[in-house]
């Protein structure tokens, strides 16, 4: 089952400047400053965003190097599709059971 | 016997929809939805069982509509909450369902069944959803995807 950490998932992609930075990513790793460049924001705005997307697990960061570049992460992006996928799934095979219980009443074989 | 099926995921936000033709009339259809007995046995999932004695539906608008899915196995109990938001016999059943911030489900979900006659058959559109946590859903979702489809390509297929 999906634990928690969709929610983290869920609420970073609800910004646009972070899929956007989420975009730029999957071009290839980026420092803070390459990541601002194209936004009118501040790199400590820019900062903030990578730490709720680092928080979610959508991007890796660089410890050592001083410039920390990002780079994206793939993994949670796949289970908040299967989290529909699964909703989806649930509903399907309730509403067959539902057609087989409209069928069984009708042939008399449920009360 | 199933007519027509046709599952899709809504356009406006993250939602799931299905469409299905059931061979019965509509006021069953609608019975099957709104009394105890009758949901007691489809609900599932596989492997649980739902207790008719467990299903309560006050069937008004405002009205409870809950019911606990009891694992065969273990017997672990999973309930499950919604408020009657919107009812229209025999033709709409609208349930609001609980936040499950567990399951990263922030804002509460709806499910939306709509029954219309079909030559004496009922054309069901069930819609539930939507499944977004953040106060940007009405662009959250849609845009995510859009998105995301470019960014991570074959990775989310």
């Amino acid at each position: 089952m999906p634990t928690d950490h969709l929610s983290d998932t869920f609420a970073a992609l609800a910004d646009p400047t972070r899929r956007a930075i989420l975009g730029r990513l999957a071009e290839g790793d980026a420092t803070v400053g390459e990541l601002a460049a194209p936004f009118s924001v501040s790199q400590p705005a820019i900062s903030r965003h990578l730490k709720v997307l680092e928080r979610a697990g959508l991007i890796a960061r660089t410890r050592t190097a001083q410039a920390r570049p990002s780079s994206l992460r793939v993994e949670p992006l796949r289970e908040a599709t299967e989290w529909i996928d699964t909703r989806r799934a649930t509903w399907e095979r309730r509403v067959d059971r539902l057609d087989q219980h409209l069928q069984d009443i009708q042939k008399g074989t449920r009360p | 016997m199933t007519e027509q099926t046709s599952v899709e995921t809504g356009p406006q936000d993250q939602s799931v929809v299905i469409t299905r033709v059931f061979d019965a009339p509509r006021p069953l259809v609608f019975d099957a939805w709104t009394s105890p007995e009758h949901v007691a046995r489809w609900w599932g999932p596989e492997g649980f069982d739902t207790p008719p004695d467990t299903v309560t539906i006050d069937l008004r608008v405002g009205g409870r509509y809950q019911l606990t899915m009891v694992r065969k196995d273990t017997g672990g109990q999973f309930p499950l909450r919604y408020e009657i938001v919107e009812l229209v016999p025999p033709e709409l059943i609208v349930l609001k369902g609980e936040r499950m911030p567990e399951m990263g489900v922030h804002q509460p979900t709806f499910t939306r069944v709509e029954l219309a006659d079909d030559g004496g058959r009922t054309r069901m559109t069930l819609t539930d959803g939507p499944y977004t946590v953040s106060e940007h859903a009405e662009r959250g979702w849609n845009g995510a995807f859009d998105k995301l489809e470019s960014v991570v390509g074959s990775a989310v297929e």
